[in-house]
């Protein structure tokens, strides 16, 4: 059923506002042009109302949730290329297709660690696409193979490289063109994919090129690495945007050096570039880290003191000591935090209640709510419909997966996971307590905010895409639109 | 004058609300004869656009042959600015009706003449035949649209300067900053209301109570400007318990004597309806 004159009125439901807001209003779209109107000028200036009404009684109209870290899903994995174009197009826009059960509408392929002779090729099929009946993929997202031995998780170690070109190893591994600067990547068709890149800052030469990969539009996320807080707030400072599946394939948090980690309360005196006491400076000592393997060698050769640290770092000597300089006036207001140059990351979060405690993730969420990312983390095998069992994945590895959990066969390392992004929200608001509408922001808002896309994806702006999911009130997809056309509904 | 009493703000909103929703069913408008209604922004007539809403959801009132006019918008406030009248009619009025936005008049507070504006709007209500309903609520210092203390009886639709008083009881919709207020505003007349073959006017809160009395038990007179109603031949006032503070007892116990009068002499008229003896039965004031 359509509208006589294209525009469709949602009435009687709840929208998610920007700031995690849920409020009682009504959402006026153009199922032709598919996108959200301004319902006050269409009225006022247009001089029209939408002619059909849809009641939802009571339910939540949000904006389609984005999920910008997946490897796979359907039985599709994103990083095997078995050499053909174009079941390699099929199975991606077979994900594209399926996934909106799940209320994605905006999704960013995810592909680990390859070998390099693969890349140009995957990147180049993995441009942007969208259809009338599919979720749209958005580009690309990079993990690997710049990234730290000791925390490659799947990832295959003889496929790990150090950038020692800086920009230049990019180039080389991804492509050039797959690099270029493109102003408005989201229209148009001659555009690149490139969107977020994860890759060490402690990795050769990847520092050095941070800035330039801000410079070209791309998000460049911290991850799987075992840099110091020194070190991450640096990559920061260098254009940093987020941080890669916080907790997981990175040191765990150390008071002394909260490492990665620590960047969710990143104080904003000591971590501006301009502070005197900037950690990039002196403040912060330089740590050491050492493999595991080296500790453990140190700690059989002898009965010696033991540390409450984690092992892979030796516990760094102190806390900064700020010097006696002539610092800034403290201000003198309750409840503000101090508004300096230093901006926190993104994170992202997999809320599956096992990739972090819940406990974590509350811990997370309560130091830096504008921050926080929900993603799956997904493999080849999330579908909602999938039974428990032994999976194939690649190179004649094989998954077990139990519940949401998923390991690789023979191992306790987890291997990504199987959660839909819908229940990751209803997860978060129930770990963290938050209400639904602040869950639904961090599937929606910060993830487009962070790709900079905000006016086209994830929110209820006018001019952004009628892509939109009705969740009930405990958080269950009920039915998902893609550019005002409804594309999945339960039932 | 029929001065109506009601308990609280949602009873008067209920009152007005039925009452404007009988007068339109009653006049069965259609595209050629459509029902010309007056409206008023502020905080008295929300209770009274809610009622409306609920009806119209309920299927037993339609705008769809309904044209409205607005009293009043800000000069020099863009229409989508959050506080402007365009605003404040869709998000609590239009949005929710059936009404076509072709129907919907509001005086454009942005137009490059605004002289030429006003002179058009009054044209544009004469060309409808006049307003078959204008409602209305009042400011404190007793104003109706915005015609401040002092302005002309006889005005028509102008530009008009705010009080000092009007602009700090709105300064509360504009972060607490009165320079932030709007100085100027374009405004239908008191001779606009009055043209209209019935007012209605609410008024709630006891913040009003001072200007109702000076409308009602005093004379006519520029500086509170709904007293001027007192010359309306077919005016009706809605007010809830707390706006009668200043009125006499007297004024309160006789209005209240009325109404339950008047009840009976429509509930006498029903049973003679019902039994076909159809006389007049009396004035309704």
């Amino acid at each position: 059923m359509s509208s006589a004159n294209g525009l469709i009125c949602f009435t009687n439901c709840l929208l998610p506002q920007e700031d995690g807001g849920l409020v009682e209003k009504d959402l006026w779209i153009d199922e032709r042009r598919g996108v959200i109107l301004d319902s006050q000028k269409t009225f006022f200036v247009r001089k029209e109302r939408p002619d059909r009404v849809i009641d939802l009684g009571g339910n939540i109209l949000s904006p389609g949730f984005l999920d910008i870290q997946i490897n796979g899903a359907y039985n599709f994995d994103f990083s095997v290329y078995e050499g053909d174009d174009e079941t390699y197009r099929t199975g991606l826009h077979r994900v594209a297709e399926k996934i909106v059960e799940t209320g994605v509408t905006s999704l960013l392929p995810t592909i680990i660690t390859q070998e390099r002779s693969l890349y140009p090729k995957l990147l180049h099929l993995l441009r942007p696409y969208s259809s009338p009946t599919s979720a749209t993929l958005l580009g690309w997202h990079a993990e690997g193979p710049f990234i730290q031995f000791a925390k490659r998780g799947a990832h295959e170690p003889q496929f790990l490289l150090p950038a020692k070109e800086d920009i230049k190893s990019f180039e080389e591994v991804y492509g050039a063109d797959n690099l270029a600067v493109t102003e408005d990547w989201l229209m148009g068709d001659h555009h690149v994919g490139v969107r977020v890149i994860t890759a060490a800052p402690e990795v050769d030469g990847v520092m050095a090129s941070i800035d330039e990969l801000v410079r070209r539009g791309v998000v460049f996320s911290i991850g799987h690495s075992i840099a110091t807080t020194g070190l991450a707030t640096a990559a920061v400072q260098n254009g940093a945007r987020l941080i890669t599946h916080l907790f997981n394939a990175m040191p765990q948090l150390h008071h002394r050096d909260p490492s990665i980690i620590g960047l969710l309360g990143a104080s904003p005196h000591l971590s501006s570039a301009s502070s005197p006491t900037s950690p990039v400076s002196a403040a912060f000592p330089k740590i050491l880290r050492v493999p595991s393997s080296v500790r453990r060698l140190a700690a059989e050769s002898g009965p010696q003191a033991t540390s409450e640290a984690f092992d892979d770092v030796q516990t760094p000597p102190l806390t900064p000591i700020l010097p006696h300089a002539e610092l800034d006036d403290l201000h003198l207001q309750k409840g503000k935090v101090t508004d300096l140059a230093f901006e926190r990351p993104f994170y992202e979060l997999i809320v599956d209640g096992i990739h972090s405690h819940p406990n974590s993730v509350r811990l997370a969420y309560s130091s830096f709510p504008e921050g926080c990312i929900l993603i799956t983390d997904a493999m080849k095998i999330l579908d909602p419909h999938l039974k428990d069992g032994v999976h194939e994945w690649r190179d004649g590895k094989r998954f077990v997966k139990s519940g949401d959990k998923l390991y690789l066969e023979g191992t306790d390392t987890l291997a990504g996971s199987v959660v839909t992004l819908d229940k990751c929200v209803r997860n978060f608001s129930r770990f963290t307590g938050c209400s639904l509408g602040e869950a639904i922001r961090c599937a929606t808002y910060n993830p487009a905010k962070c790709l900079g896309i905000e006016n086209r994806k994830g929110t209820l702006r006018p001019g952004a895409d009628a892509d939109l999911v009705v969740l009930d009130r405990k958080g269950k997809v009920l039915s998902t639109w893609v550019r005002g056309r409804e594309v999945w509904s339960k039932s | 004058m029929r001065l109506i009493i009601r308990d609280n703000t949602t009873a008067v909103g209920e009152y007005i609300g039925n009452y404007i929703a009988k007068r339109i069913n009653d006049f069965a408008p259609t595209p050629e004869k459509p029902f010309v209604l007056g409206l008023p922004t502020g905080s008295s007539p929300i209770p009274t656009y809610k009622h409306l809403i609920r009806l119209v959801k309920e299927g037993k009132l339609s705008f769809k042959n309904v044209v409205t006019f607005n009293m009043d918008e800000y000069v020099g406030l863009p229409d989508d600015h959050p506080e402007s009248y365009h605003t404040f009619m869709f998000r609590e009025f239009f949005s929710h009706i059936d009404i076509p936005p072709s129907q919907v008049n509001i005086l454009n507070g942005n137009a490059k003449n605004l002289i030429e504006e006003c002179k058009s709007y009054e044209e544009k209500i004469k060309k409808y035949g006049g307003i078959e309903l204008f409602l209305g609520g009042i400011g404190e210092d007793g104003h109706i649209a915005f015609n401040e203390p002092g302005s002309s009886l006889a005005s028509r639709t102008r530009i008009k300067t705010l009080a000092y008083d009007t602009i700090l009881a709105n300064a509360r919709f504009f972060n607490n900053d009165i320079a932030a207020v709007p100085r100027m505003a374009l405004t239908v007349g008191v001779a606009t209301v009055l043209d209209s073959r019935e007012v209605v006017v609410v008024v709630t809160g006891q913040r009003k109570a001072l200007a109702l009395s000076k409308a009602i038990e005093e004379g006519v007179n520029h500086l509170w400007t709904l007293s001027a109603l007192q010359l309306h031949p077919w005016a009706l006032i809605v007010v809830d318990e707390d706006a009668t503070a200043e009125l006499h007892v007297k004024t309160v116990k006789y209005f209240k004597s009325i109404e339950r009068v008047q009840d009976e002499v429509e509930a006498m008229h029903e049973a003679l309806k019902k039994q076909g003896l159809d006389e007049p039965v009396g004035s309704m004031e």
